[in-house]
């Protein structure tokens, strides 16, 4: 929170409102937007449409992921200010064309790392009613599935 | 070594893609061909599969509904307001009030689109009444062309003209008193 007033440069009378205004915008992450901030997050420095819209793919296998959808989120999120995006330098294998970076913001991250809370909550309700046989179950599955892809 | 994207479509998709993304999207695009040693047909679904989603994209960051809401508002009154005074028999007409909101119709569309296409960065007041300008352009076409094929829904010229002269008064007034949202590209870090 310290961070975020700092930041934004806010002054204590408006700093409570402001946040309360921005836990609300953290709270609604659909579940690409989730994919697209791990996409990010896994990518560090080299984070631009091509090498997000690919960790996107390879995340939501075997759901094919289109690259507009991508850009429509990044967008989404930018406006949300969870992420920042900056031009870089010209490229010749993109024919001389800047790549538009991301990299997550604080709010960003914080959002994602509450998606990830709830998502291991989801996890523990689940393994708790269905059992242990079941997680061993969906390892082995998921092993094999990884197994086939590597093949 | 990779074919490379074909030119025509590159250059179809540099003109469909608003400015403030094209450098980006296009090049993304061509570095997917050129990587993946994709062919034409692959560049061509990619682009035809990312066109909608940036240009919608696009539209969404840039326009404002409420101010759209106003926009309407103001070019309905204008149109309106030129039948009263030149034609006040077309608004007891069955279809009058529906022929009357085609030019609005299309001023709006253009206004959007516009605004979509603009280049992001500080607005200046003759920019800011660009977009007014190029949608009563649009209106004076549409309506010509109505005039051809449909002139059954054509508004007659005088309506036409007043009613546009006053939604780009009312029209530009109402964008350099609430400028519409522009989404400037951020900073390095």
């Amino acid at each position: 929170m310290t961070l975020l007033i700092r930041e934004r440069g806010l002054t204590p009378a408006t700093h409570l409102s402001y946040a309360v205004g921005e836990i609300k915008r953290t709270d609604s992450l659909g579940q690409f937007e989730q994919l697209v901030l791990t996409a990010i997050l896994a990518r560090r420095d080299d984070a631009y449409g091509v090498s997000i819209h690919s960790k996107v793919e390879e995340l939501a296998h075997p759901k094919a992921v289109s690259l507009g959808a991508v850009y429509v989120t990044l967008d989404r999120l930018e406006d949300k200010r969870l992420i920042r995006s900056w031009l870089s330098d010209p490229t010749p294998e993109r024919g001389g064309r800047a790549k538009r970076c991301y990299r997550l913001e604080a709010l960003g991250e914080r959002a994602l790392e509450e998606s990830a809370v709830t998502a291991k909550r989801i996890w523990d309700g689940i393994v708790e009613v269905w059992g242990k046989e079941w997680v061993r179950a969906q390892s082995k599955e998921w092993g094999k599935r990884l197994g086939k892809e590597a093949g | 070594m990779p074919a490379g994207p074909p030119k025509a479509v590159q250059a179809f998709a540099a003109l469909l893609i608003p400015c403030a993304c094209r450098e980006e999207v296009l090049g993304d695009l061509q570095e997917r061909c050129t990587s993946t040693d994709g062919s034409a047909m692959q560049y061509c679904r990619d682009v035809f599969g990312t066109l909608p989603f940036v240009i919608l994209s696009r539209i969404r960051r840039t326009a404002d509904p409420k101010l759209l809401l106003m926009h309407a508002f103001v070019l309905y009154l204008s149109f309106y307001g030129a039948a009263w005074f030149k034609a006040y028999a077309l608004l007891y007409e069955p279809w009058g009030p529906a022929r009357l909101a085609i030019p609005r119709a299309i001023a709006l569309l253009a206004l959007v689109l516009e605004d979509a296409y603009a280049k992001s960065g500080r607005r200046s007041p003759l920019r800011l009444i660009r977009g007014p300008l190029v949608g009563l352009a649009w209106t004076l076409l549409f309506e010509a062309a109505l005039r051809t094929t449909h002139s059954n829904l054509a508004l007659p010229f005088w309506i036409v003209l007043y009613g546009g002269a006053l939604g780009l008064l009312l029209t530009s007034a109402l964008r350099m008193l609430f400028s519409p949202p522009s989404t400037s590209p951020q900073g390095p870090i």
